[in-house]
């Protein structure tokens, strides 16, 4: 949570989406106020976008406006996908969603120029460059010579999997084991809860996008947790990584629910203090999620890991 | 005579996606039935299993090659086979399938010491074989062994049967020439593979068979609408059809493509398929200009493609059934798993076989009005794009093969397979 505190987003639609976290993350029930003093401080703004931001969550329904005590959260936080949609997503969120998406697909180069994007996009150049500006500012981009931006590399390939899995080994059981760790409870129990309800669904209803979102708070909630500032940061700049398109793409249901089931265990651990135990687990859980499905196999052959070069 | 509470059941599938998710599917339903299904696995294919919650024993082996070999290997394997894939299924018989029934042997050879021992630990009430090879450790296990064919219905050979691997019909005048080169091209594994029988106590097979029908129960994919009329019938006591055995996977949603109209086509050649960048590179400028949305698995090979089109996704992996289940036409090797999920969910299928069994279920796609095929190497942009647009506008052939995955739905294969093994276990 700290370190999103220290970059504020302004406009009202981030910060919309950012009280809705924060309310989240406090485990607020339908009917709590909602105290613009109280939002501002925690979401490190001024009342004035505050203000702004809960008008703009009382058009959709999802806080309420009381004269005489202000307002009100109006709907369960725990049903995250529905409070999403009903947030309109600004222009150049869209775009930024449409890049990462694009790119994904490879459907756009390692290298995009601000040029290039507007064509595709029939977009303003003012809107791709803030989309650019987003992406940039959030580390999935980086600006290259001239006019043009360079996509950093993210884990959707094996090797860079594999990469990804052995940075976060080193990394999160440190980020419990530095001296300082503090666990935000509100948010563990409102991610505890999140986690029972989706392992309470059927396979076939199991929702894999719900299941990153708690996956990346949980992880998200370790590393800003960490006492240390820059373990901190080096965390949360590699788990944005993960919340590019793809990256959770053919992991089974049964793997998911494994997983769920071990992030309650991790933190059962960290909520008792018992963070040696709590690191421990976590180090067992990075080795059973990462991947280890062949690249290829064949009759007679060798099963085969990691890349093979494109074959000529 | 009552069965055993919770017996153990050893799944041992060949070291291939089909044979091994084919096998999950059937591990899948004899959990459900109280069953205690594990899994022996060869090396490189550990995880795969656990991955759905299943124990898993890995066959150690002599010398296992570090990553470094393995890619060599592949690089060295793809270089030299991408060709013959283009080769017509008997041009194959001396570039493809012999040196692989070489491999093939060499895999049974290396896996018979170490399958003895595990199997005398483990002590299953019954293995499950899913392989094209015998493994003499199985038939000296002490308990029921279930042969698993998840090859197309040829592996299992019949004068009213085309010649496995063959793609031809049944009564094609080249057949007895195709039969010949086969024979000759294997002899070498099969004399091989004979001996090493022999050196493990088990008769000698005749020529071209390298393994033999379980005496206990063997399992056969073939779903009723591609069946063959046999001239001796399978003795049903111990062949029992399946119907296609899918496995469950989790929901799959449809991406959002900038290009967001059309019937959804899926493309999946198989681990080893993907592998052909330059085949699926023609094929996506093809895509480009239909009107339909494309899924396509690339395998690891997704940075190999730039500017892909807006109305195709590619991706490394998908929870194939869930997929097929959505999609309006399937593009596929001819795998027979991939092609029993066609069938399953009602879905036309598109053949474009590579090698193997591949070639055997192009043909009977076309011949049984489930599908069509086209060769690998030769066809034309307008080919492709006349046998897609073809397929999804035939409406007689979507509405029988609806009608055919109803009846499928009906009696899952995988409930069937659980059930005839559970029935070779008495205490």
């Amino acid at each position: 949570m700290q370190a999103a505190a220290r970059r504020p987003r302004t406009n009202h639609l981030d910060l919309a989406q950012r009280i809705l976290d924060v309310a989240r993350q406090r485990g607020f029930e339908p009917g709590a106020r909602l105290p613009e003093q109280q939002i501002a401080s925690l979401c490190n703004v001024s009342r004035t976008p505050v203000r702004a931001a809960l008008s703009l969550l009382a058009e959709r329904g999802v806080v309420r406006w009381q004269a005489d005590t202000g307002y009100h959260l109006a709907v369960d936080l725990t049903a995250q996908s529905a409070i999403s949609a009903e947030l309109p997503a600004a222009e150049e969120d869209e775009l930024a969603e449409a890049i990462l998406r694009d790119r994904s697909a490879r459907r756009l180069d390692q290298t995009v120029t601000a040029a290039g994007l507007m064509r595709r996009y029939s977009a303003e150049r003012k809107t791709v460059l803030k989309a650019l500006n987003k992406l940039t500012e959030e580390n999935l981009l980086d600006r290259a010579p001239g006019q043009s931006w360079l996509f950093r590399r993210a884990p959707d390939d094996p090797e860079a999997q594999g990469e990804s899995y052995e940075f976060r080994l080193l990394l999160e059981p440190a980020a419990i084991l530095t001296p300082g760790f503090r666990l935000d409870g509100a948010r563990a129990a409102a991610l505890r809860q999140g986690m029972d309800a989706l392992s309470a669904l059927p396979d076939a209803a199991f929702d894999t996008r719900e299941f990153q979102r708690l996956d990346m708070d949980f992880h998200g909630m370790i590393a800003e947790g960490c006492a240390n500032r820059f373990v901190a940061d080096a965390l949360a700049d590699h788990l944005r990584l993960r919340r590019l398109p793809g990256i959770y793409a053919g992991v089974n249901v049964f793997r998911l629910r494994q997983s769920l089931l071990e992030h309650l265990n991790i933190l059962d651990h960290l909520e008792s203090r018992q963070y040696e135990v709590a690191a421990d687990l976590l180090r067992i859980h990075l080795r059973l999620s990462r991947n280890q499905r062949p690249q290829a196999a064949s009759r007679g052959a060798p099963a085969l890991f990691g890349m093979i070069s494109r074959p000529e | 005579m009552t069965r055993k509470a919770s017996p153990t059941i050893a799944l041992f599938p060949e070291a291939s996606f089909g044979a091994a998710l084919n096998c999950v599917g059937i591990a899948q339903a004899l959990r459900a039935k109280g069953a205690r299904p594990v899994f022996i696995c060869h090396a490189g294919f550990s995880g795969v299993f656990a991955d759905y919650g299943f124990q898993e024993y890995q066959l150690p082996t002599d010398e296992p090659l570090s990553d470094s070999e393995r890619q060599s290997y592949w690089q060295a394997f793809v270089r030299r086979h991408l060709p013959h894939f283009r080769l017509s299924p008997i041009d194959q018989l001396e570039t493809y399938v012999a040196p692989t029934w070489q491999a093939i042997v060499d895999t049974a050879v290396n896996a018979e010491a170490p399958l003895r021992q595990l199997l005398a630990r483990l002590k299953p009430d019954a293995v499950v074989l899913d392989n094209v090879i015998m493994f003499p450790a199985i038939a000296a296990a002490g308990c029921p062994w279930v042969r698993v064919v998840s090859c197309a219905e040829t592996e299992l050979p019949d004068a009213e049967v085309p010649p496995y691997l063959s793609g031809m019909g049944a009564d094609d005048p080249q057949r007895a020439a195709f039969e010949a080169r086969y024979l000759s091209a294997s002899a070498p594994a099969h004399d091989r593979f004979n001996r090493f029988r022999v050196d493990a106590g088990l008769a000698p097979l005749p020529k071209g068979l390298f393994l033999e029908s379980s005496p206990d129960l063997n399992l056969l994919l073939t779903p009723t609408i591609v069946r063959r009329e046999r001239a001796e019938p399978l003795d049903p006591q111990r062949f029992v059809y399946l119907e296609g055995c899918v496995r469950s996977e989790g929901p799959f949603e449809v991406p959002v493509f900038p290009r967001n109209k059309g019937p959804l086509v899926y493309v999946a050649f198989g681990s080893l398929g993907a592998m052909d960048v330059g085949l699926i590179e023609r094929m996506l400028a093809v895509f480009d200009r239909l009107p339909a949305r494309f899924i396509v698995n690339v395998g690891g090979l997704r940075d190999a493609y730039r500017a892909v089109p807006d109305n195709v996704y590619l991706d490394a992996w998908f929870p194939q059934p869930s997929v097929v289940a959505k999609s309006d036409l399937f593009i596929h090797h001819g795998g027979n798993n991939s092609f029993c999920e066609a069938l399953r969910f009602g879905v036309p299928s598109l053949i474009m076989p590579y090698c193997w069994d591949g070639h055997d279920n192009a043909r009977r796609a076309e011949e049984t009005g489930t599908g069509d095929h086209i060769g690998r190497d030769g066809w034309t942009e307008g080919v492709l794009e006349r046998a897609i647009l073809g397929l999804l506008a035939d409406d007689a052939m979507r509405a029988r093969l609806r009608d055919n995955a109803a009846r499928m739905a009906l009696q899952p294969g995988t409930d069937v397979a659980a059930q005839a093994i559970l029935s070779l276990i008495r205490t």
